[in-house]
């Protein structure tokens, strides 16, 4: 039962469609083209310089979901995913209530853990790969010891991990710390004439009433660390040992798409990894229902 | 039940947006504004947009490039663009139409740009042009820019290059081991290598460092040295399982047992391990010579040529004993530049006697153009790099092995599954000649599907 627009309103449109045509221009351009063209992809193998694409059905799914190192990589980044959200998300909400509280100083700690935000990602890898290193490495240095930290496979996937927690712990500070400044200190406040501990007041206000902001975060998140990338490809050599068993599903789907330049196969796994996601946020999206407080 | 759908939208939006990247024709050109070098679409009429991905050249070339613009009148802008970003932008340019004028074609990928009809044909040039004759340069060279099925010309002969051994005279002197000569075979190497990986051991010093991905300046020599080939002439083969091939790498094992373990080569790198003086013997490509030149150690530094495999055990050095993998750059020019002619005008005046010779002097690469190694091996002050010269004129060169899609295959050799087994298990015989039936599995399944 849609009522007829009048002439003003039909004016109106022209304009508001003339303002959002940037944006989905943009979009269109930018990401849509770009998505069918990949599943279009997918179906193909693909010829040189985009020219002579030819279908070839599912042939390259069944190759990328036969293969092994699909989902050896793709645990691997599940790994990368259990050690980044989590942690990165408890020591970012310990950090973002401590410095919620009025101490001296806050804005420069604010800054400090701010900070590795704001380095560009590749220099940010390279110091580490350097604080690693088994021979020259800083961390060798000081504790005397001999690890081989980025090319033993047992522990070079927590090495990786740990530079993404130390990536991530800014970001997901300001988010905690925004969230919590919208919480009415009343609360607080109440508690406290009631006698409630400050841990107490931590788990029974700050942490129901912060939970859409934390869901927010470990949602985006998940995906980010699903997509992680430059991590291993800046900090470990081709050759390094560790590799298979830290490589993402990305740096598998970078090393077949551009350096071996067989882009169907390329973008088969990333279909596979948009499968994977899109499953995961559906069960996240059950989990809010129940896990989120929403005042 | 729609916030559900339009959540698992973005989702999608995010993944797929990686894949941008793949998208046949839209372009990635995050890459060049890290390296700092714009590729600008083609010709805006008096400035040619030259490629290239060695930052040690850029000098050099430019030099010779602004005299070739004080002659025409048209300028000449060098972009350097590292490696790996380099092919990716060229080939985004190449989907999208936007090339350089002007850009360096390796043997990786020639064959690909060739057939694709993505560089401009040089033929009719080069037959006008009498500053050029194809006779004057490296055989391999001019072959491997030239399309096999129809003949054509695509790039001129920029450079060739050779390997050598460097070696750090301190630490042969310290404990007390005799210089590498050009009689060395590889068991000789093998055994300074110990005396000094053993010496050296409380100091963190090792005789000699090489990596599984060290192939064209590294194990690829030993291989031909003992008969074998990575790629056999015809580019359709290999023979590196061969009883040959396995003997050579077999030597390499026993060398390997001596030298820095895979981990520390793979995180720190051989250039680096020498450099530092953690490391008595690399092997290097002449195009390397610049970086240990110009280190504050470069006076320990030393070149002898590469060692050979005496096979027939007669005590010297016979023909094809003692082998250098070599490689040729070529300069190419866009199919679709909007100047093909000034193109091919800077292409012949860098390939020219006098371009080529003035490359030589400047120190920046041997020639593309056979003669005129004299003036390269003269154009380091105080560091003998002579070895690169002797190693063509005394033992035999072998073109770097290629195939339509050669980084399938290199990349799959030097990595799990094929020889980082046997860089890993060096004590153990077994797995080193598994390693090399593995390679000659995966050269023949990467031929297979070019």
């Amino acid at each position: 039962m849609k009522k007829k627009m009048t002439l003003a309103e039909k004016r109106e449109a022209r304009w508001a469609y003339l303002f959002v045509a940037p944006t989905m221009i943009g979009l269109i351009v930018l990401n849509f083209y770009p998505i069918f063209n990949t599943v279009y992809q997918s179906f193909c193998k693909t010829g040189d310089f985009g020219k002579g694409n030819i279908f070839v059905g599912l042939a390259n799914y069944q190759a990328v979901l036969s293969a092994g190192e699909t989902w050896q990589s793709l645990w691997n980044t599940i790994k990368y995913a259990l050690i980044e959200v989590p942690f990165g998300i408890v020591i970012a909400l310990i950090l973002a209530v401590l410095l919620n509280k009025k101490i001296g100083g806050r804005s420069i700690y604010r800054t400090i853990f701010f900070l590795p935000m704001v380095c560009a990602p590749a220099a940010v890898a390279m110091v580490w790969k350097w604080l690693y290193n088994t021979q020259f490495g800083l961390l060798n240095n000081v504790f005397h010891a001999n690890i081989s930290w980025i090319s033993d496979p047992k522990i070079a996937w927590i090495s990786i991990g740990i530079i993404g927690v130390w990536s991530i712990i800014g970001y997901n500070m300001v988010l905690f710390i925004s969230g919590l400044q919208e919480i009415p200190g009343d609360y607080y406040e109440a508690a406290s004439i009631d006698g409630a501990s400050g841990l107490r007041q931590f788990f029974s206000i700050t942490v129901p009433l912060l939970s859409p902001t934390t869901f927010f975060i470990v949602q985006t998140r998940i995906i980010g660390a699903l997509t992680i990338f430059d991590l291993m490809f800046m900090v470990m050599d081709k050759t390094n040992v560790a590799l298979p068993k830290v490589q993402s599903i990305v740096y598998l789907f970078y090393q077949y798409s551009f350096t071996n330049g067989n882009k169907g196969y390329g973008a088969t796994i990333v279909m596979v990894l948009l499968a994977f996601i899109m499953i995961l946020t559906w069960i996240l999206q059950q989990v809010e229902k129940k896990a989120v407080y929403h005042a | 039940m729609k916030k559900r759908l339009l959540a698992a939208m973005l989702a999608g939006t995010m993944v797929l947006s990686l894949a941008a990247c793949g998208g046949g024709s839209s372009s990635s050109s995050g890459g060049s504004d890290a390296s700092g070098g714009d590729a600008a679409p083609a010709a805006s009429g008096d400035t040619l947009q030259v490629n290239i991905w060695d930052n040690n050249q850029l000098a050099g070339l430019q030099q010779i490039a602004d005299e070739w613009s004080a002659e025409s009148g048209i300028k000449v802008q060098i972009n350097v663009v590292d490696w790996d970003n380099y092919w990716t932008l060229l080939e985004a340019g190449a989907s999208g139409g936007q090339m350089p004028d002007v850009f360096w074609m390796h043997s990786n990928t020639a064959q690909m740009y060739m057939e694709n009809d993505l560089l401009l044909p040089l033929d009719d040039y080069i037959a006008a042009d009498d500053a050029i004759d194809l006779d004057n340069y490296y055989e391999g060279i001019v072959d491997l820019y030239n399309r096999d099925d129809n003949g054509v010309q695509y790039a001129l002969p920029k450079d060739h290059d050779t390997i050598a051994l460097l070696y750090n005279k301190a630490i042969f002197d310290k404990y007390g081991v005799d210089y590498p000569t050009d009689d060395w075979t590889w068991e000789d190497l093998r055994d300074a290598a110990a005396k000094i990986t053993e010496a050296g051991a409380a100091d963190g010093i090792y005789g000699y460092a090489i990596n599984s991905s060290n192939n064209q300046d590294g194990w690829y020599n030993i291989i031909y040295d003992y008969g074998a080939q990575v790629i056999t002439d015809d580019h359709k083969g290999t023979t590196i399982g061969s009883a040959e091939g396995k003997a050579g790498m077999e030597m390499l094992r026993q060398i390997l047992e001596v030298s820095a373990p895979q981990t520390t080569v793979a995180e720190t790198g051989t250039d680096s391990l020498f450099n530092s003086g953690l490391c008595a013997m690399i092997t290097q490509g002449s195009w390397m010579i610049n970086t240990f030149y110009t280190n504050e150690n470069s006076a320990n530094y030393a070149w002898a040529m590469l060692p050979y495999a005496d096979v027939n055990g007669n005590g010297q050095c016979d023909a094809g004993e003692r082998y250098s993998a070599y490689n040729g750059l070529g300069w190419a020019a866009s199919a679709s530049t909007a100047n093909p002619d000034a193109c091919y005008s800077l292409i012949s005046y860098f390939c020219s006697e006098k371009g080529q010779k003035e490359q030589a002097q400047l120190g920046v690469t041997m020639g593309g153009m056979k003669g005129i190694s004299e003036d390269f091996a003269n154009a380091f002050e105080g560091m003998d790099v002579s070895a690169f010269v002797r190693a063509e004129e005394e033992g035999d060169l072998f073109f770097r092995p290629y195939t339509r899609n050669t980084t399938v295959w290199e990349d799959a050799l030097q990595q799990n599954g094929a020889f980082l087994d046997a860089w890993l298990n060096p004590s153990d015989p077994a797995v080193m000649a598994t390693a090399c039936d593995n390679a000659q599995t995966i050269i023949e399944n990467a031929i297979a599907a070019e």
